[in-house]
């Protein structure tokens, strides 16, 4: 039998598929620009945040760039969608990597991602900056190349046990999402609890995620009736965990992490997400480069706390194209280096990209305070030495303050 | 870019073993196996703990993941010999869940959602960067290598056609005096072995895995491979996988001309664009692009 595709056909299809894609990458760039990746969670399981993250590196770079770039060369930034997925990551990262030779890939949001992207990124001499709580990934990175944005995971939950025995519960019961996030964060919320005199009534579990009912876990959650609940989560299942605890008529209070009750769950649950307490490492309302971001992103200051990743974005693209303008180059050790030294400082204070390039101009050093913290690292590495903390209570629909803390790292 | 293309030859790589290991069982013997991650998962955590943990070489780590993908094929395929079609598809599926669940959960053995890292490689240190690209391909094109011609081999021969023949109808292949079990059993135990083999490559090659990269997903881009590809024809499933690929990967080279289009809604269109082609092939060529060569009977010949 003749097949459809004759060998003729086929050459000719392949050749062409050929010339296409090789011809692609020249077309897109242009004059020696500096090619930045931006890997960000615009579906999955980041996908209320990744947008926000894409859109401010974007932002700085065109802000860069209408200033004449840095160096004298224009910032061409190359942004792919990680689907919250490791697997596509690594493609995503490699054509970053290989394709358009990006100086550092930018904006990975969820640990497994970081931390799968992180070997080739390492092996190709490339920087990672992130907003991933994994306390693995200081571990892991052997070159100091990784600049994570976020305070990691055991902090959250020393700050979050912190804020609720001030708020004075003396029991409670702890399950979380079985992910890298969640479990370092269980265990130092336990222990400082226990610290503190209070009691954690049972032992604490992890359930798996994209469950259609949570029914058992919550039962078991609150068989010994404590004061309070600790649930560190997601939003994709905490949205059902909360529909259970309501069910059984659980009257205690409830203690999660911020990424859990955004704005799409508040008004999915409506009234009855009222009392909910819950935490998150958060920009400082008052800083002028908060203020600065919210005007470039042409946000209202609300009062409330808009895109808390979204601002690290901004600062993730600002530090790295600071960096390159300090040091002169784009080489990868040299900017490294001097990633530390303007965020560190010390010099002229700087909250955004065009301030701090203006005064690199004149010759003078900087110090760069980001909108999201004021992005000091713990020097040689790339975690972060602080942010704030900030506890809310949901009323009447809307998320209130509480409480704020520096948190030390 | 020459870098990015061996890369993406090496995931294609990956990808072909895959669906060279479906066609065994779905494209010749009619076993629906949607559990695909779960094998694959089952070599790359293999392979990726006995090396790491136990200090094993490589080439061991793969044998051993092949071993212990035979083992399991075996025994799943075993367990569901009274099931067909969808039953078997619902097995199976929930096998691959079963893995991943236990690769998250059982975190004294698999390092849970915190990925294990797999620095073992083998000959690292001779090559530079680009040069071990080229050498890690050629691992793994010599593993679809071998695999085409195990498939084309078993196609070509009388136990092959036995197996199509429990795919067309069991019960006239049993009535005709086959072992529809035993040659079941085989098949979906030789497929598994392939399928843990590509994992053992894969975990080796990216070198930090999680039950994250073993999504049900990579089943259903299998599965896209195999039908675009032609089901029953080793040479069209191999162009299948080619494609998905370079659909998968090439289409992000879209993003950098829509310049109206911002890079989230960009993302968002490769997706759409992806499904729009799977369903255009199943409506236009459900066939396939290459379809399953006829057995010629000795008047043709």
């Amino acid at each position: 039998m003749k097949s459809a595709i004759s060998r003729r056909r086929l050459l000719g299809t392949s050749a062409a598929l050929t010339f296409t894609t090789a011809l692609l990458p020249r077309l897109a760039l242009g004059s020696a620009p500096i090619s930045v990746g931006s890997l960000t969670p615009n579906t999955g399981g980041g996908g209320p945040f990744g947008p926000n993250i894409t859109a401010a590196h974007k932002l700085v770079a065109e802000m860069a760039n209408a200033k004449g770039g840095v160096l004298g060369r224009e910032i061409a930034l190359h942004q792919e969608n990680s689907e919250t997925n490791p697997e596509t990551a690594i493609r995503a990262a490699r054509k970053l990597v290989d394709v358009n030779k990006v100086i550092g890939v930018l904006g990975t949001w969820s640990s497994s991602v970081t931390l799968g992207i992180m070997p080739l990124c390492q092996e190709a001499n490339v920087i990672q900056m992130c907003t991933s709580s994994s306390a693995n990934i200081p571990l892991k990175d052997k070159k100091g190349l990784v600049f994570n944005f976020m305070v990691l995971s055991p902090i959250w939950g020393d700050a979050l046990a912190d804020l609720a025995l001030r708020r004075g519960y003396k029991t409670y019961s702890v399950m979380a999402l079985n992910n890298d996030f969640t479990k370092s964060m269980v265990d130092t919320f336990v222990d400082k609890v226990k610290a503190g005199g209070a009691k954690v009534s049972n032992d604490p579990f992890y359930y798996n995620g994209g469950q259609s009912s949570y029914r058992a876990e919550v039962s078991k959650l609150i068989a010994d009736e404590p004061e309070a609940v600790f649930i560190p989560s997601y939003v994709t299942d905490f949205t059902s965990v909360y529909k259970e605890l309501f069910r059984q008529g659980y009257e205690g209070k409830v203690i999660t992490v911020s990424i859990s009750t955004g704005s799409k769950f508040k008004k999915v649950v409506g009234a009855a997400a009222d009392g909910i307490l819950h935490g998150l490492p958060a920009p400082s309302l008052a800083s002028a480069a908060y203020k600065d971001y919210l005007k470039f992103a042409g946000l209202k200051d609300t009062g409330a706390i808009q895109h808390p990743f979204g601002t690290a974005g901004h600062d993730q693209m600002s530090v790295l194209l600071l960096a390159m303008a300090s040091a002169g180059t784009d080489d990868v050790a040299k900017v490294r280096e001097h990633i530390h030294k303007i965020s560190n400082g010390p010099g002229t204070a700087v909250t955004n990209v065009l301030d701090g390039l203006a005064a690199l101009e004149a010759g003078e050093e900087i110090n760069f305070s980001g909108a999201s913290s004021d992005v000091d690292f713990k020097s040689p590495s790339g975690v972060l030495k602080s942010r704030d903390f900030v506890l809310w209570e949901i009323k009447d629909g809307k998320d209130v303050v509480i409480e704020t803390i520096a948190s030390a790292s | 870019m020459l870098s990015y293309l061996i890369s993406m030859t090496t995931f294609v790589g990956f990808f072909m073993i895959l669906a060279l290991a479906l066609n065994l069982q779905w494209g010749m013997t009619g076993m629906v196996n949607f559990g695909i991650a779960g094998f694959y998962a089952l070599g790359a955590y293999t392979s990726g703990l006995l090396t790491v943990e136990a200090g094993w070489p490589f080439l061991f780590g793969v044998a051993a993941a092949a071993v212990v993908g035979l083992v399991f094929g075996v025994a799943l395929s075993y367990l569901s010999v009274r099931l067909r079609d969808d039953f078997l598809a619902i097995v199976t599926l929930g096998f691959a869940e079963l893995v991943r669940l236990f690769a998250l959960n059982e975190d004294w053995l698999t390092r849970g959602p915190r990925g294990l890292p797999i620095d073992v490689r083998p000959l690292s240190g001779v090559f530079d960067r680009d040069g071990y690209a080229i050498f890690y391909l050629g691992i793994v094109a010599s593993a679809v290598l071998i695999a085409f011609l195990v498939n084309e081999r078993i196609r070509r021969s009388p136990y092959g056609r036995a197996a199509k023949a429990i795919r067309e109808d069991d019960v006239v292949a049993e009535v005709l005096g086959k072992n529809v079990l035993r040659i079941r059993i085989q098949i979906f135990g030789l497929g598994a072995l392939y399928m843990a083999v590509a994992g053992a490559l894969y975990a080796h090659y990216t070198q930090n895995i999680s039950p994250d990269h073993f999504t049900p997903v990579v089943a259903i881009f299998i599965w896209m491979s195999v039908i675009a590809g032609g089901a029953g024809n080793n040479k069209g499933l191999l162009l299948g996988a080619g494609l998905v690929m370079m659909f998968l990967e090439g289409s992000r080279f879209l993003g950098e001309f829509i310049s109206f289009m911002d890079a989230e809604k960009a993302s968002a269109i490769r997706i759409i664009l992806i499904g729009v082609l799977l369903i255009l092939v199943i409506r236009f060529r459900p066939q396939g692009l290459m379809p399953e060569e006829r057995f010629k009977g000795p008047s043709e010949i």
